[in-house]
């Protein structure tokens, strides 16, 4: 096969296809090889139930995969930024850069972004050849190895929650979820200067782990305990009087949700990172009666990118420990699976050389 | 018959011609993309400089080129992809069209992209013909309430809308703003509509301050030779401004405006600068620094501003046929640039070139 791609046609079921290798369109269009393609937990739902809003078109499938990285193989003739054969990270949701928006500068709420693996036919990266124009892609130093250049998507993801919700120096700043978006959100929130980064989970590993990765303290809350009972033993075992500046939720559960709100101090900050169910039961008097601010937060726009890659680039973290396996593209269903049942922190695939 | 597309050219400075040019066609590659018919086109301080000077800053007529910029006219068609606008709709045209790649553009600042391409800054084409192309998104549909001819007025009211947003005027602010022409006018008018308690025209015309004073100004100031700390001392004075301004803008781009501004805004103020003089200044630095001014700059307009001039003139809360003091034919369009310059009357409009 010329462009095997990994395609996905309902619950459980892909078929490895030779789906046409993609040409420039324009002038700004560039070709990459792909190297890498990451795991996330959208992967997973798609593999268990087919599709997330918008479910996979039996007849169409769609090819899957969205944190990716690869080499440089061909560019439009306006292309300046990368040459053939440069290592680039991969912003994988292209907007329509026409609506309000695009224009406002949250192109991220493009409603009509083609997101790599959206159904019913914005492909994805798992793939050989992958069509991206030049200003989403990232030119990445050769003496990165290509498999840590795809953390920098979700490291996109942690940029964007960490911007939206203002750290500045000398805060103290919670992130409710140690899996991979939590400890990258810890990283970043180091980056902005917090002083005192304590990452949340009910999994000792995960804690541990977040030990090891981060500069950080960890917490475990009580499964017997309420959220308010939890929030107020974490501030009273790290001496916090009023309550945190900030709280990154990168969990998406509720009881998590409930938490974070009452950690925080009078006036804190609270940003919505991690995705569970569409709706959840909120202390609403509690934020309001301490003015708190809370802001949603999705994907990654203007700027989001080129931070991470200058925070991988600058070494400033052991990306690598997060990478746990990595796994041939003939073998894309053991990642999923790895990933599905909670092992490791970043499953990764490898498309080809 | 020629090509019958009659459009009003710079050749180079202080010579201009009328030509005919090709009648644009939309391309395939291009469906986003609107042709529409000129009707009206207003006059800018931008224009005559490039008339009289042949280059704004690093901006050189190298080339014969169109002119003009602030316009309206009749969509006479359409590419494949359009859905916002029809043949025969009646839009306020925006005239520069960024790259919508770079940083700036994906950062909500496309005003500021360094590959803008604006109607009637060399090497672009402007306005002034019978047929202007332009992609849909910077196409604005008046309501049938609006006149074209308002129409031709929502650039110079997006650059004051734009303005007044950098200078963040909320209800309750105190505004003064230097030099009563066209922006300075709908500057106050703006900060006016959007619940500013004082707007203060300033200007050294008193016909200009009359005006202002029938239009949109709560009250008006007359510049006199003194020095910017005095002049400001006395402005604070004569209108009851206590301490100093909320937000000064400048809309004259005179040096001893500029001045008199840092020394009439209170601590914490704003000042926006949005008239063009002099590239280099003196600037009052310690008065700046001590009291902690923000002090920003303005350029044209960005995501929303041409939206929200259009509503502003739609409902009536700022007005703009007040500032149409001439309107000519297009084959009158040289005599119209010579009295702009002479500085006859406040927003002289030029008519499409007719049938």
């Amino acid at each position: 096969m010329h462009n095997a791609s990994c395609v996905l046609y309902g619950p459980g079921s892909i078929q490895f296809e030779d789906r046409e290798i993609p040409q420039l369109c324009d002038e700004h269009d560039i070709i990459v090889r792909i190297a890498y393609v990451g795991v996330c937990g959208s992967d997973v739902h798609f593999w268990k139930h087919g599709g997330i809003r918008t479910m996979v078109d039996p007849q169409k499938g769609i090819i899957m995969g969205h944190e990716a990285c690869g080499i440089v193989h061909s560019k439009g003739k306006a292309v300046k930024s990368v040459e053939l054969g440069d290592h680039v990270a991969i912003e994988p949701g292209i907007p329509c850069r026409r609506c309000k928006n695009c224009k406002d500068g949250q192109y991220n709420l493009c409603k009509a972004v083609k997101f790599a693996a959206a159904p019913p036919d914005s492909h994805g990266t798992l793939t050989k050849f992958f069509r991206i124009p030049e200003d989403f892609v990232y030119r990445i130093p050769p003496d990165i190895p290509l498999e840590e250049i795809v953390i920098v998507e979700p490291l996109s993801v942690a940029v964007h929650a960490v911007r939206l919700v203002d750290i500045r120096p000398g805060e103290t700043v919670v992130v409710m979820g140690s899996g991979t978006i939590g400890l990258l959100c810890g990283a970043v929130a180091k980056a902005f200067g917090a002083s005192q980064i304590i990452l949340v989970d009910i999994i000792d590993r995960k804690l541990e782990f977040a030990e090891q990765f981060l500069p950080c303290q960890t917490f475990k809350p009580l499964s017997n305990a309420s959220p308010e009972e939890n929030a107020a033993a974490l501030n009273k075992a790290f001496g916090i009087d009023d309550g945190v500046d900030v709280v990154i939720e990168a969990s998406g559960a509720a009881t998590s949700i409930q938490t974070g709100i009452h950690v925080l101090k009078s006036g804190g900050k609270y940003v919505q990172t991690g995705l569970g169910k569409p709706n959840v039961e909120v202390p609403i008097l509690t934020l309001s009666e301490k003015e708190l601010l809370v802001r949603g937060c999705f994907r990654y726009g203007s700027g989001d990118f080129e931070l991470a890659a200058s925070m991988l680039v600058k070494r400033q973290l052991d990306f690598k420990s997060l990478i746990s396996s990595i796994s041939t593209f003939e073998h894309v269903v053991d990642a999923w699976e790895k990933t599905a049942r909670g092992e490791g922190v970043k499953n990764l695939i490898k498309v080809q050389d | 018959m020629g090509n019958q597309n009659p459009s009003f050219i710079l050749e180079s400075k202080g010579k201009v011609k009328f030509e005919d040019r090709p009648v644009p066609e939309i391309k395939d590659q291009d469906p986003h993309d609107v042709i529409v018919e000129v009707k009206f086109t207003g006059i800018c301080g931008s224009d005559i400089h490039y008339w009289q000077e042949g280059h704004i800053g690093h901006y050189i007529v190298e080339a014969p080129m169109v002119l003009g910029h602030e316009s309206a006219g009749v969509v006479h068609s359409v590419g494949s992809a359009v859905t916002t606008v029809k043949p025969g709709d009646e839009v306020a045209m925006e005239p520069g069209i960024p790259c919508r790649r770079c940083v700036r553009c994906k950062e909500g600042r496309y005003n500021l992209c360094p590959d803008m391409a604006f109607a009637a800054t060399p090497p672009i084409d402007g306005t002034l013909a019978r047929y202007y192309t332009l992609p849909e998104d910077f196409c604005y549909k008046l309501p049938s309430h609006v006149s074209l001819e308002e129409g031709a007025l929502v650039e110079p009211a997006s650059v004051a809308v734009h303005v007044c947003r950098q200078g963040d005027i909320k209800p309750g602010d105190s505004v003064v703003v230097f030099g009563a022409g066209p922006v300075g006018l709908l500057c106050c008018s703006v900060a006016k509509a959007w619940g500013a308690t004082k707007v203060i025209a300033v200007d050294i015309n008193d016909e200009r301050l009359e005006f202002a004073k029938k239009y949109a100004a709560t009250a008006v100031f007359r510049s006199q030779k003194e020095s910017a700390k005095d002049s400001a001392k006395r402005l604070l004075s004569e209108t009851n401004l206590g301490g100093g301004a909320d937000v000064i803008i400048d809309a004259s781009g005179a040096e001893i405006c500029i001045q008199t501004s840092i020394h009439a805004l209170r601590t914490g103020g704003t000042y926006v600068q949005a008239g063009m003089g002099k590239d280099e200044i003196v600037w009052p630095i310690s008065a700046m620094g001590t009291k902690e001014l923000n002090v920003k700059g303005s350029f044209r307009y960005s995501e929303g501003d041409y939206r929200l001039a259009v509503e502003l003139i739609s409902t009536g809360r700022i007005s703009v046929k007040e500032l149409i003091t001439g309107k000519v034919k297009f084959e009158e369009a040289e005599q119209a640039f010579h009295d702009v310059k002479a500085a006859k009357g406040i927003k002289t409009l030029i008519m499409g070139p007719t049938a």
